[in-house]
């Protein structure tokens, strides 16, 4: 449905893309996914036909993005990163020019309208101003614009930002209901949006495509694998002497200094953390040798290898090649800092959302 | 064919809802009516006077004729302050709300928004100068021997051509910032310059100077008023009107380059 081969885009000297190559089957969700400034905007504007590439095709529905940049037109829905709304119209109005402009024919046009409210819960605001309309509201009415004349395929820059936890919600599962009968590309920063929406995940980091594959298969490729954090009396190397011989353990170290902070209230315990093999799941055995030896078992807590640890991985490593080849200049210390914070950042927002998703979940079904 | 009409019908509607939903466009209407009115009541009053003074030495004066002058000269000189106004937030809002990209990637050309555009806020303009026509006509009336309507007319048709053309190079400009009152303070240099062409062109003489002051839009609009209907005066207000749509339509198409 989507094809993007070789894809640059340079802004004067600047390559803002280089060389994403990647496609989308038809009725896919595919989730891109990147820090702030890696490229996701400027490719989608590149697929909606608002930005010329500087080299390389881009095809949607068979029809080059640049060569038939009406037919492409016609059968793609745009959500930019700020909804594109008049504020003096109505929700009905304005659905209805876009459906005029996008080409939906008079007779189509009032079912068209009317079934784009309902899937985007709009039906009770058609006669309210946008003006007048919540954040919440108007980010909806986003999404209408870019579903009223069904198109194949959607494109939505960054659908979620700056909603409250429960709208993000209603969004994502809206986002979901079009899979199937709709090709979506969705660009988000916020990782478990990506595993919950996407069939698909595109990660790009400046500008490059470093990693395409299911939410599942890139976990499962991190080696880092899951395992459990310990905590434990006595001392790491007793521990890690028990522990090591368990068939399925990989690794036995030592919490982060950080994360020992907290050792100075209970002197004699230490926190370690059992890397596992993959298909493998010692907890069992782990959990007998350590209370055998008579070691007290204070805590044992299994961790999961998340999206946002294949993302790291994959984002820094990136980072860290082009470092390794040229020879070690001075800036590129400070060239890093920025990707790490991005997803510092993410891994914060991805946090505190899903606290705060909880509540709101339980809201919804009560 | 039938599509590309559509399209515009689209914009143009969509145009015109804007205006009626904006406080702004009341405001303008309202001090544009305000300021007509009492410059109507200012060339009727002079008007009579003329007269007057005419009748006591006997001479021949058509005061219809005087007063339809004197009156669209004013609207003329009132229209130009106006107009950039009405043409400054065409794109401008659009760039700045990020609806373009709306239009951008809607399967309608840079030719149709533009045109549309230009038609609906041309309607928002004929929109405001109806009133002028009903109490100049009702005046009007009441001359004796009765006024060739075509003169009125002619003169108002004068009056919308040059907004058009004002209106459409005021669109360009609109489309090259994504500040509104930028926009109208260029719209507005243009129109002082438009105007005082002929100025410049006397000064400058010769073939050359002559040559620019065809470019005056008060000159050929004051031909309009007189009743005289030259070929070259339509063609001029039909070529602004054509160059502000191209002008248009390719920086809206150069802005999609040089974005960053």
């Amino acid at each position: 449905m989507i094809e993007v081969e070789q894809l640059s885009k340079v802004y004067g000297s600047t390559p803002a893309i280089q060389d994403v190559t990647f496609a989308v089957e038809p009725g896919e969700i595919l989730g891109f996914l990147g820090p702030n400034g890696a490229g996701k905007t400027t490719t989608m504007r590149i697929l909606t036909g608002y930005l010329p590439a500087t080299s390389g095709r881009a095809r949607v529905a068979g029809y080059d993005v640049h060569e038939d940049s009406m037919a492409v037109r016609q059968r793609i829905g745009y959500l930019p990163e700020t909804p594109p709304l008049y504020p003096e119209m109505t929700v009905e109005g304005f659905l209805y020019f876009v459906a005029r402009i996008k080409g939906v024919s008079a007779g189509d046009r009032s079912r068209q309208v009317q079934s784009a409210m309902e899937r985007c819960s709009l039906v009770e605001k058609r006669k309210t101003l946008i003006r007048k309309l919540s954040k919440g509201f108007r980010q909806r009415v986003g999404i209408a614009q870019a579903i009223v004349h069904d198109p194949p395929a959607i494109i939505l820059d960054e659908p979620t930002v700056g909603l409250d936890p429960r709208q993000i919600i209603e969004v994502r599962n809206l986002i979901k209901n079009l899979a199937g009968t709709h090709t979506v590309i969705l660009s988000t920063h916020i990782l478990p949006e990506v595993s919950m929406t996407c069939n698909r995940v595109a990660i790009i980091n400046r500008g490059r495509v470093v990693a395409t594959n299911s939410p599942e298969n890139l976990m499962a490729q991190l080696n880092a694998g899951s395992g459990y954090e310990l905590e434990v009396d006595g001392d790491v190397a007793t521990v890690q002497q028990l522990v090591q011989p368990i068939p399925g353990v990989r690794l036995v170290e030592p919490l982060r200094t950080e994360e020992v902070m907290e050792q100075a209230s209970a002197p004699h315990r230490c926190r370690v953390r059992v890397a596992s093999e993959t298909d493998s799941d010692p907890g069992r055995d782990i959990a007998a040798v350590v209370v055998g030896a008579g070691l007290g078992l204070y805590e044992m807590r299994r961790t999961r290898a998340s999206l946002e640890d294949v993302f790291l991985q994959l984002t820094m490593t990136e980072e860290k090649a082009p470092e390794a080849s040229s020879d070690a200049e001075a800036g590129s210390e400070a060239t890093v800092e920025p990707v790490i914070e991005d997803t510092a950042v993410a891994s914060v927002a991805t946090t505190s959302e899903s606290a705060a998703s909880e509540p709101a979940t339980s809201e919804g079904e009560g | 064919m039938r599509v590309i009409l559509s399209n515009i019908v689209a914009i143009y509607r969509k145009e015109l809802q804007g205006y009626f939903a904006s406080p702004l466009a009341y405001a303008i209407a309202g001090v544009f009516w305000f300021l007509s009115g009492f410059f109507f009541v200012v060339a009727l009053q002079d008007t009579l006077q003329t007269a007057a003074a005419a009748d006591q030495i006997a001479q021949p004066f058509d005061a219809a004729y005087a007063l339809m002058q004197s009156f669209l000269g004013l609207m003329g000189v009132l229209s130009l302050f106006i107009l950039p106004i009405l043409s400054m937030g065409l794109y401008a809002e659009e760039r700045k709300r990020g609806t373009l990209e709306l239009l951008a990637t809607s399967p309608v050309t840079n030719w149709v928004v533009s045109l549309g555009k230009l038609l609906g806020v041309l309607t928002f303009f004929i929109t405001m100068v109806l009133p002028l026509l009903i109490y100049e006509s009702i005046t009007l009336s009441a001359a004796n021997p009765p006024v060739n309507p075509s003169l009125l007319w002619v003169g108002y048709g004068g009056l919308i051509l040059m907004a058009a053309a004002v209106l459409s190079l005021g669109m360009f400009l609109s489309s090259l910032t994504d500040s509104s009152i930028l926009a109208a303070i260029l719209t507005f240099a243009l129109v002082l310059l438009l105007w005082s062409i002929q100025a410049i062109a006397t000064a400058i003489g010769g073939p050359v100077g002559e040559a620019i002051g065809h470019l005056s839009l008060l000159k050929h609009y004051g031909d309009l008023v007189r009743g005289v209907v030259n070929t070259s005066s339509l063609v001029l207000f039909v070529s602004y009107i054509i160059l502000g749509l191209f002008l248009t339509a390719q920086s809206i198409e150069a802005l999609r380059f040089q974005r960053s």
